[in-house]
């Protein structure tokens, strides 16, 4: 830590102090250790503590040691993970879309590695507004980000600068805004900047690729490299930086324009860049990036100042997250501004940034219980009881399965060359080094050399001993999905299958931004008691709730073991004795029936 | 929740308020439905591709064909060859118009007819119809959504009690219901007291919604799991030849396990059916949607009509708009959302058959007549299944909804 985070708690404890005085308003009180504990697991690193950092926390007498678990958690790999699911939700991060036959998985894992990395959140988006390049690369692979919403420009730009900016301007892609300022023509000029964005010329290829098309080839070899070819190298390329120029919609309605005509790029707000519609340039996208993180003002510090205010509290500054207001029209002008700047002061460092959050006393304060689903807007008064999002519970019951889940490699995307999910030419080939050599194409008659060649190096090893690949599962490889795929949810397919506890939990379908979703339904009820709770874990006899009451004779602490780790805490007297009597009933299936009751119980699927 | 409990004692008078009422759509006989399938067509389905062809406007259609139906005036689109044979049971509304050109605005709109705002979760369709109607059968869930999205099928602010019960895969039915092998009945009762005296405890700390709301779903749980009418959510059960008629896919199954729900007394079902955004080659992709959707579709009105069951239900073919007249050449003939002008379907429920109501212009790009706005649509259904659609019910902050806003019910489209 240095000077300016420690300076950052001070400050953002004096506003909300003053505020809270300003409002009259009681100061709510500190939440006790165990909550304390639990909340920072959850909102740092996705997860329950298991019982063993339970009972370090708890039985640690040092008073500086809330401070001292923030410090390990945001450091701890878990923090990553839950990272990586914040950022797969944010930009709709997919394996899969009907149409595309590529693969995300370059994309995806250099997301998590960004996440990884603690990727400064401006050079991040840099980096994704301005992608470009080879998308099996490590440079490339944020092409991802408009590869996932190929032949939708208008809905990714829409969708970047909701992320980015907060600002919604999906409405103008049709007309201009009735509530707001966006005018429609403001859209397409801003549309302007990453306007012309295409595949790559496949001309070199087609002629070859209609010949094996036809009937009885498709079961070829041959058939089967092209395929990779189409799909996975023609069919990932992002072609162009962005004209800096755009023609105005057919249906154009206002008077300002015709429709058809070329206008040229102009940012909406900030500090206007320009582009010309006289001529096609290629860097639109890398001006706009410049825009988006440099000349917007406040606007780009507070939109992710308040994300993670939002993620750390559990309620923005603002609401909703993704519409900015200026900080005067908020309810607490000085605070978010403060937050802004301690933003740009901590060079966007996201981890260094929530550390500061939370060290806060307001990250301390007591959950505040008036707050339902019907909350009366903003306030510093403790935070709102909510379920944990789909990923944390998910995250907590393999933690229950597994103990701490988190021992594992950083991801990368394995991008050896395969035809058919199968390696060839002893694994030695990248699809980064085929993609390259296959974009320097010029001509069919360049190309057919080259694929001639391909077909001869990869039938040689075809069919010898090639591993089976689903190329799906970004995860930890080599085995260590474990048992029925105990890993957590951010090494699970994006999104989990429909038959998933994720989904029944609202994992959001990545469809749009922030999709998930904690409304309550049957389904939830119904896994918590009969599903995989039962089936992973509560008949489950490997499973880290029951190994680690091993060796341990004393029936009360054998609970107080299962309450540290099911709740995060020792038993009350009165819990204690209601467990008690379970035990004399029931003998040795006492310990399933407790496990399975904390996991029901509400404790469990909410955060304090 | 005191809000809430009043306007469900209002509900009781609902026929005398409906004939009180001021307008003369309400004063009119309502629809026969009791249920409804609501078969949600997600991505914004191509209204050119499908149910408003334009023959004549090759420059509009592209490679796509129209073919005849067994109704004089009504064509489909050329990969919709089962569906063409049982138009003389569906009303197609050509004139749906919208101002939601975005995906998330569009699908929240037509589920709950309000446009979305950040202070508020409006309740759905479906939980509008549990809500003023009622379950039919008090034992399952009378709202089910199967391969949704639990965004669009939430309670909203009725609360978790009318959300939908979500189905992930059609196949699995309703997961879970069964307490498992390994765990004896008296243990199983006794694990529910034990966290029931917990969550009383936490309940009573936390006055919070939510944590209301997984108690009382955990008694709806447990009688769930005791049900008879478990069965209704078990495809198995289904003979062969009902995978024949609906086919083999998976909206299929949704098809056939939506069926087998309404007629165990489900009053609300919600079948998704997504992959309908085509900006990108949108013939290849209409034509993969319309092989999932025809026979499935068909299937469902057929089976429903050979029990008896389509005079009481509605099926609902929804989308959250249409796509564009233009074909993008550059996104190998690709359409964008097109909100201005699509097509929904009605079919059942007191519905008349063999009709179009609405027309686009030549293009498709704008309705000529009789538009139909989404809270009329859902007016229209309300209608149907005799929810009174001025019914005003308050929220818990004490503000005024109604199911379909301010919408007017489509009387014409009725028998």
């Amino acid at each position: 830590m240095d000077a300016v985070m420690v300076e950052g708690v001070r400050t953002i404890d004096r506003r909300v102090a003053s505020w809270l005085k300003a409002e009259k308003k009681k100061v709510p009180e500190i939440s006790d250790d165990a909550v304390f504990l639990r909340r920072a697991f959850l909102v740092t690193v996705g997860r329950i503590p298991t019982a063993e950092e339970a009972r370090a926390f708890l039985d640690d007498t040092d008073p500086e040691k809330r401070r001292g678990l923030i410090s390990h958690l945001v450091h701890a790999p878990g923090y990553s993970w839950s990272m990586t699911n914040w950022a797969f939700d944010l930009l709709r991060v997919t394996d899969r879309k009907p149409g595309f036959n590529g693969s995300f998985e370059p994309y995806r894992a250099w997301v998590a590695r960004a996440m990884v990395e603690n990727r400064p959140w401006d050079q991040f988006t840099r980096e994704v507004i301005a992608a470009k390049g080879n998308p099996w690369s490590l440079e490339g692979a944020p092409v991802g980000y408009y590869l996932r919403d190929r032949g939708m420009p208008l809905d990714n730009l829409a969708n970047t600068t909701r992320i980015f900016l907060g600002s919604r301007m999906e409405c103008a892609q049709c007309h201009d805004d009735p509530f707001g300022t966006t005018e429609r023509r403001d859209f397409y000029e801003l549309a302007a900047f990453t306007h012309g964005l295409h595949e790559a010329d496949r001309s070199p290829m087609r002629p070859l690729w209609d010949e094996l098309e036809e009937g009885d080839r498709r079961d070829s070899w041959e058939y089967r490299v092209a395929r990779e070819l189409w799909d996975r190298i023609y069919g990932m390329s992002v072609v162009g930086g962005g004209e800096g120029r755009i023609r105005l919609p057919e249906d154009y309605q206002y008077r300002d324009g015709d429709p058809g005509e070329w206008i040229g790029g102009r940012t909406p707000f900030g500090k206007t860049v320009r582009m010309s519609e006289r001529s096609q340039a290629n860097d639109g996208r890398a001006q706009l990036a410049e825009w988006v993180t440099e000349r917007t003002g406040e606007q780009f510090a507070s939109v992710i100042a308040n994300r993670m205010w939002a993620r750390v509290m559990g309620r923005p500054l603002y609401d909703p997250v993704d519409e900015y207001q200026d900080a005067e029209d908020t309810r607490f002008p000085e605070l978010v501004r403060d937050l802004s700047r301690l933003m740009v002061a901590l060079d966007y460092d996201l981890q260094r940034f929530q550390w500061v959050l939370l060290n806060t006393r307001a990250f301390e304060f007591a959950p505040n219980p008036e707050v339902g689903r019907f909350g009366n807007g903003e306030d510093l008064m403790g935070r709102p009881l909510a379920r944990l999002a789909a990923e944390q519970i998910w995250d907590s019951l393999v933690t229950l399965a597994k103990g701490d889940p988190d021992q594992v490699e950083v991801p990368t995307s394995d991008g050896r060359f395969r035809v058919n999910g199968r390696l060839v030419g002893g694994g030695t080939l990248s699809y980064e080094n085929v993609y390259a050599e296959v974009m320097e194409l010029g001509s069919e008659a360049a190309f057919r050399k080259y694929f001639a060649d391909l077909v001869k190096a990869t039938q040689s090893e075809g069919s010898g001993g090639g591993e089976e690949s689903s190329m799906v599962a970004m995860g930890p490889r080599g085995g260590s999905g474990g048992r029925g795929g105990l890993v957590r949810a951010c090494f699970l397919p994006s999104p989990a299958p429909r038959d998933h506890l994720l989904y029944v939990f609202g994992q959001s379908d990545r469809e749009i931004v922030e999709g998930g979703s904690r409304e309550p339904n049957v389904g939830q009820v119904l896994t918590l008691m009969n599903g995989f709770v039962q089936k992973q874990l509560v008949e489950n006899g490997d499973a880290q709730v029951f190994t680690c009451l091993e060796g341990v004779e004393d029936a009360r602490e054998r609970v107080r073991r299962i309450y540290l780790a099911v709740l995060g805490r020792p038993p009350t007297d009165e819990e204690l004795s209601w467990m008690m009597d379970e035990v004399r009933i029931s003998g040795s299936e006492a310990w399933r029936n407790i496990v399975a009751v904390l996991v029901m119980s509400s404790e469990f699927v909410f955060i304090q | 929740m005191s809000g809430v409990a009043s306007s469900v004692l209002g509900v009781r008078v609902i026929p005398w308020l409906a004939m009180m009422a001021p307008t003369a759509h309400a004063a009119a006989s309502s629809g026969s439905a009791k249920r409804v399938i609501y078969l949600f067509m997600s991505g914004g389905m191509s209204h050119l591709d499908t149910f408003d062809p334009k023959p004549k406007k090759k420059d509009v259609m592209g490679p796509m064909e129209a073919i005849a139906s067994n109704v004089d005036d009504v064509f489909v689109g050329q990969h919709l060859p089962e569906t063409a044979k049982v138009m003389d049971k569906v009303c197609v509304i050509n004139s749906m118009t919208s101002r939601q050109g975005a995906h998330e605005q569009g699908t929240y709109i037509m589920h709950t007819s309000y446009a979305m705002r950040g202070t508020i979760q409006h309740p759905s369709l479906g939980a509008w119809a549990m809500k003023m109607s009622g379950r039919i059968n008090p034992e399952i869930p009378g709202y089910v959504a199967i391969d949704s999205s639990q965004e669009v099928t939430s309670g909203g602010f009725f609360g978790a009690k009318y959300a939908a019960a979500p189905i992930g895969s059609p196949e699995a039915g309703l997961k879970d219901v069964h307490r498992s092998g390994a765990v004896s009945e008296d243990a199983f009762e006794r694990r529910l007291a034990l966290a029931d005296r917990l969550n009383e405890k936490f309940h009573g700390r936390f006055q919070n919604a939510d944590v209301g709301a997984y108690q009382e779903l955990y008694r709806e749980a447990t009688r769930l799991m005791k049900s008879e009418d478990l069965k209704a959510f078990n495809l198995a059960e289904e003979p062969e030849s009902m995978r024949k008629l609906y086919g083999s896919g998976r909206f299929s199954q949704g098809c056939l396990l939506a069926r087998r729900l309404v007629e165990h007394g489900v009053r609300f079902v919600e079948v998704q059916l997504g992959g309908w955004d085509t900006h990108f080659d949108n013939f290849a992709g209409v034509r993969g949607r319309c092989q999932e959707f025809d026979q499935a579709y068909a299937g469902l009105l057929r089976d429903l009509e050979s029990r008896g069951l389509l005079q009481d239900t509605l099926v609902v073919v929804a989308t959250e708009f249409g796509r564009t007249p233009e074909i993008k050449e550059e996104h190998q003939l690709g359409r964008d959302h097109h909100p201005s002008a699509f097509s929904c379907l009605l079919a059942g429920g007191g519905v008349k058959g063999g009709m179009r109501y609405g027309e686009t212009d030549s293009k498709g790009a704008k309705v000529r007549s009789q538009p139909v706005e989404v809270q009329d649509f859902n007016a229209t259904i309300a209608h149907a299944l005799g929810i009174p659609h001025e019914q005003v019910v308050m929220s818990p902050s004490r503000r005024p909804f109604r199911i379909a806003d301010q919408g007017q019910p489509v009387m014409e489209v009725f028998a």
